[in-house]
């Protein structure tokens, strides 16, 4: 029924559709680019620096390095896919947790994690990851990439999660049924998992789509800064590869630019249509 | 007729930040063996608290601060999570007021009657399956089996309660307890609940514990009646008996307010509203409202004294008042 009402919503279709094909992109498209990931093979080869649309075998163009903008985008998808995604379950498993544990026990615990997810609000997130991004770097994770800049966006995403699952678990709490459950013998567990959590889980679903596209912005600011992962095809590295052209070679930041705009904007679609299609108070 | 479910002197307070709310203090009474009974009081007199510690089951920042709960002679630690929980569903089985958010709506009414099956039985799926029909099939749903996939707004008020007290009947339990169970539902849809709460009571020789504010409901439904104001018992009988002779000024109040068809006598209200329960009155906690009130009423706490045969009342003046209704 959700289902249905899901695919009446216009914009969420167009939404559902650009994240398949976003999804489909980043596991098949290797089968698609012409070129290995971070190649140079066209520096060698005399087709460097090729403006888009002139030579088919790279119809994106080219960068003056050599490398072929439509392979990069192609394998950008999966790294952008894998940042957007995991940070994500890494978020809401914390938020969830959290807000779970801060919901359910009205008591100074609660209270105590709350103060913390407050916290996390006002801090300057976006700058604390660049300094752990290139703390982690130099000190650790030189192998580790971009599951480096994963953990960090996962660590900072968690609140808005947690605060949206603790606000639902207390109004979902004091409702009849899970009195009911109570008075009927019902364990403790059993009401929170199987009552409690999955009567919260439409607003966490959609949350969590707007966090993935979220996550995947963020991963371009990171990179476009330069402090991603120099090794791994991402848009935000093409991006910032293309900032440097700018002037001679437009398309080399433009294509990523509006595949990045493309695939947020699908992710939101998405989690707007769903928060109709999830919403029990609509029903027909 | 033995003795079912006993709750000795409950004491039930509430933590807030404006002060300790003594919703209950110090509440007794009996319920019997197949007997119904009414807990009747207005808005707050603790009604619901009372069943609802009975059971174990006071949420935050509610606390059973004293009091004993004894089920067949046998008390029950109401401390002991583990302990209380097999008192619940299995032997007393609770309906609450609003059958409209007392289903989770995520699951098929089949789904909900499976769960608390399975919870009290062991066993299989289908065996849990087979008893959740025949539940429907006892309160009056038709088309059980098709009803058993159905989710929640699918149904209509009145069935969704029928599934409620299908699901509190599923541990086969020995008390029911129905917290005003027509509250939420329309005139005719209330006559058939309670008709079916009367036949269950007798099919299956289960205890009721009636939980309303309707006199109309306890005349017809129980046969003793526990009126309750402010946490503390007002008065105890057998319904008839309240009904011809109340003892205490405010349960006379309560019938006052109800009207009568053979009356054409204006109804009396109940001039204020039930007090502050984190100050309560000095005294009888009725005196402020009470028409009868005198010195000793706002000096000392009337004792819950015998005055008749199995009837208890708390008022200082019940020997010299008469309180009886007029025919």
């Amino acid at each position: 029924m959700a289902w249905r009402r899901f695919r009446r919503n216009k914009s969420a279709l167009i939404g559902g559709v650009i994240v398949s094909f976003f999804v489909f992109m980043s596991v098949y498209g290797i089968f698609f680019a012409p070129l290995p990931p971070r190649s140079f093979y066209c520096l060698y080869n005399g087709c460097a620096n090729l403006p888009p649309f002139t030579n088919w075998a790279h119809p994106l163009g080219t960068e003056p390095s050599g490398i072929d903008v439509f392979s990069e985008i192609l394998h950008g998808a999966l790294g952008d896919l894998y940042v957007g995604v995991v940070a994500t379950a890494i978020s809401v498993a914390i938020g969830l947790l959290v807000g779970a544990f801060a919901g359910y026990r009205s008591g100074s615990a609660g209270a105590i994690l709350l103060g913390i997810t407050q916290v996390f609000f006002v801090l300057p997130v976006l700058i604390i990851i660049l300094l752990f991004a290139r703390i982690g770097q130099l000190l650790v994770a030189h192998g580790l990439g971009l599951t480096l800049i994963v953990v960090i966006l996962g660590i900072f995403g968690w609140p808005t999660i947690a605060f949206v699952a603790r606000g639902e678990i207390m109004r979902v709490k004091e409702l009849e049924f899970v009195e009911a459950a109570k008075s009927l013998g019902a364990s403790n567990n059993r009401i929170l998992f199987r009552h409690i959590l999955l009567n919260i889980l439409s607003p966490i679903i959609v949350l969590s789509s707007l966090l993935v596209a979220g996550n995947i912005l963020t991963e371009v600011v990171i990179s476009f800064l330069g402090f991603g992962d120099p090794s791994t095809s991402t848009w935000g590295l093409l991006l910032q590869e293309g900032f440097s052209y700018v002037r001679t070679s437009w398309w080399v930041s433009l294509f990523p630019g509006i595949a990045v705009v493309i695939a947020v904007l699908g992710f939101n679609l998405l989690g707007d249509g769903l928060a109709d299609a999830l919403n029990p108070r609509i029903r027909e | 007729m033995g003795e079912l479910l006993r709750v000795d002197d409950l004491k039930t307070y509430f933590f807030t930040e404006a002060g300790v709310v003594k919703a209950v203090d110090g509440i007794s009474f009996t319920v019997n063996e197949g007997e119904p009974l009414g807990l009747v009081g207005e808005s707050g007199s603790g009604k619901t608290v009372t069943v609802l510690a009975a059971m174990g089951i006071v949420a935050k920042p509610g606390k059973i601060v004293g009091g004993k709960i004894f089920f067949k002679g046998e008390e029950l630690q109401a401390s002991s999570e583990k302990e209380m929980r097999k008192i619940r569903g299995k032997r007393i089985g609770y309906v609450s007021q609003d059958p409209n958010s007392s289903l989770d709506p995520l699951y098929t009414v089949g789904n909900q009657l499976v769960e608390v099956v399975k919870t009290h039985f062991e066993e299989s799926k289908d065996q849990a399956w087979e008893r959740g029909v025949k539940l429907l099939q006892l309160v009056g749903i038709s088309e059980p089996e098709a009803r058993m996939k159905a989710y929640p707004y699918e149904l209509s008020g009145g069935m969704r309660q029928r599934v409620a007290i299908a699901r509190a009947l599923a541990g086969e339990p020995e008390l029911l307890v129905a917290d005003e169970p027509t509250t939420n539902l329309d005139v005719t849809i209330q006559a058939q609940v309670l008709d079916l709460l009367r036949t269950l009571g007798k099919e299956l020789r289960m205890s009721l514990i009636l939980i309303t504010h309707d006199m109309g409901l306890i005349a017809e439904m129980t046969e003793r009646v526990v009126v309750l104001y402010a946490g503390k018992v007002a008065e105890e009988a057998a319904t008839p008996e309240v009904f011809r002779s109340p003892k205490h000024p405010y349960t006379a109040a309560l019938l006052a307010s109800v009207p009568r068809l053979d009356q054409k006598a204006a109804l009396v209200p109940i001039g204020g509203g039930i007090p502050n329960l984190i100050t309560p009155p000095s005294g009888c906690r009725f005196n402020p409202r009470c028409a009868y009130s005198k010195g000793i009423c706002v000096d000392a706490i009337p004792p819950l004294e015998v005055s008749g045969e199995r009837r208890l009342v708390a008022c200082h003046r019940w020997k010299e008042l008469d309180l009886r209704r007029k025919a």
